[in-house]
């Protein structure tokens, strides 16, 4: 039973026209696991993320939660599903018009229904916990990249998500502010989180997470724990990229 | 000729000015019924079907097409007759006044919507929102604020349009300062005031917007 997966997608299939961005990816994971995706630009990463939440529809292939089949095409089930998958994007999206406090209160009242004093104390106690309690009146064109980003990760826990999936949460970010959002995620992963992950962190990756998957032209081309994956002749594919990162941004961190 | 039409106008003016609650009346109706359909309409533009869209297409195409005085005859004399249906002048100069502004509205609040980072929309569905929560808690308050200006723009051209009701009857200011002119000859200064009238309203009106854009104005921008 510990290790049944939360959530699972099996042959999950996507083409814009004629051209296959996805090619049947499988995968699962369990409670408190965090999943790393990887591979080049163009690979499918974030196409695959906001397939699992039927942001985009897939073409084909199915997505489990807790076991039971997800019909994307029932909007109440729908949406009550998105309520249990919390999605971060690369550049934030937050509401431009509301509050840090009202970003994160606003699926609380509208979509959960929750009264207004038990919504803003839960909305405060979300930003005071990923360090932004001195900052809920702010707009978000009054915070940096990274606060925003926090604000995205406290508006998405607030909603008591099963399964968190983060496209490259810190791509977006000046190379100063990357540490206070990756801070913020280890703390996700040590209270046990479940989550999907797209970053090109390597360093951050390796030391955190339990598997890492490489994608390549819509396909899994290779996947393991850090340790396997990063360094075994196997993997030669994943390394080659690898090592271009860390050429590219340093340690990758 | 100074002396006599100062005279004129005075003598006039309360006259001319109660046909400016009319004019009022035509602008608030028009650009009322404006707003509650542009905006539906705007919705269609943006998210509808593509029959939808093709429909809200026509729909603008053919109310911002036709000269303003053609419909205003086409709707009280043709349609109005041909169903039977006894509306005021001053109905039909609000409803067709409306339907055009509805027209040019939706083109408002279309640009609007376009100019919002699709994201927004994402992230408002990723929690959970149906569409029509997401559109109205979350993509219509930002696109209506982008609105205003464009709004107030629509708003003078509605209140210089409404003097075209004059055709049909109504008494708004153009018609009365015309039932003046005529009578006591003093053309001159009566359209003087009569524009001047115009200007007022024009000013107090986009006045008015102006201000509401900076109350309603989102903090940290600064424009
Ligand atoms: N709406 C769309 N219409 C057409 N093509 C699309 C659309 N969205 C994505 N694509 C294409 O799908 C491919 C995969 O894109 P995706 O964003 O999923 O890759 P990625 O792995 O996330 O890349 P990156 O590392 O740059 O974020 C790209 O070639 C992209 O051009
Ligand atoms: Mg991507």
């Amino acid at each position: 039973m510990e290790n049944d997966p939360i959530l699972r997608i099996e042959d999950i299939k996507k083409a814009y026209r004629a051209r296959e961005i996805l090619k049947g990816i499988s995968l699962s994971i369990s409670k408190g696991e965090l999943k790393v995706l990887i591979g080049p630009s163009g690979g499918g990463k974030s196409t695959l993320l906001q397939c699992i939440n039927f942001l985009v529809m897939p073409d084909g292939g199915d997505v489990w939660l807790e076991g039971r089949k997800v019909n994307p095409h029932r909007k109440r089930e729908l949406y009550g599903y998105r309520q249990q998958v919390g999605m971060i994007f690369q550049d934030f999206n937050l509401f431009d018009h509301l509050s840090a406090l009202q970003n994160v209160q606003i699926a609380l009242l509208r979509v959960k229904g929750m009264d207004k004093k038990s919504a803003r104390e839960r909305a405060v106690a979300e930003l005071e916990r990923v360090g932004l309690g001195k900052h809920i009146d702010h707009y978000p064109a009054q915070l940096s990249g990274g606060q925003k980003q926090r604000v995205s990760i406290a508006r998405a826990l607030a909603m008591d998500p099963k399964v968190m999936l983060l496209d490259e949460p810190t791509s977006a970010l000046d190379p100063e502010l990357i540490g206070e959002v990756l801070a913020v995620i280890k703390n996700l992963v040590a209270n046990g989180m479940t989550m999907i992950m797209a970053t090109h962190q390597i360093s951050f990756s390796s030391a955190f997470a339990t598997e890492i998957i490489f994608m390549e032209d819509g396909l899994i081309v290779e996947q393991g724990p850090p340790s396997k994956i990063l360094s075994s002749a196997e993997c030669a594919r994943t390394k080659e990229f690898c090592s271009k990162i860390y050429d590219l941004h340093g340690e990758g961190n | 000729m100074m002396p006599e039409g100062l005279i004129a106008v005075f003598q006039a003016l309360p006259y001319i000015l109660q046909g400016s609650f009319v004019t009022i009346g035509i602008v608030l109706g028009a650009m009322g019924f404006g707003l509650a359909m542009g905006i539906p309409l705007a919705l269609g533009q943006v998210y509808g079907s593509p029959p939808v869209r093709v429909a809200v297409r026509i729909y603008v195409w053919f109310f911002r097409g036709v000269p303003l005085l053609v419909l205003l005859f086409l709707f009280y004399f043709g349609f109005c007759s041909l169903l039977d249906i006894n509306l005021s002048a001053f109905t039909v100069s609000v409803a067709v006044l409306g339907l055009i502004s509805a027209a040019y509205q939706s083109q408002i609040f279309r640009g609007a919507i376009a100019s919002l980072p699709a994201g927004q929309l994402k992230a408002a569905r990723a929690l959970g929102m149906s569409d029509a929560k997401a559109v109205w808690f979350i993509i219509l308050p930002q696109a209506l604020r982008l609105s205003i200006p464009a709004w107030s723009n629509e708003y003078s051209i509605v209140l210089k349009d409404s003097a075209v009701a004059y055709a049909l009857g109504v008494a708004e200011i153009m018609a009365r300062t015309h039932f003046v002119a005529t009578r006591t000859y003093q053309h001159l200064p009566l359209y003087l005031a009569a524009g001047t009238i115009y200007l007022i309203l024009t000013y107090a009106g986009t006045r008015g917007l102006r201000l509401l854009e900076n109350k309603v104005r989102i903090r940290g921008y600064s424009r």
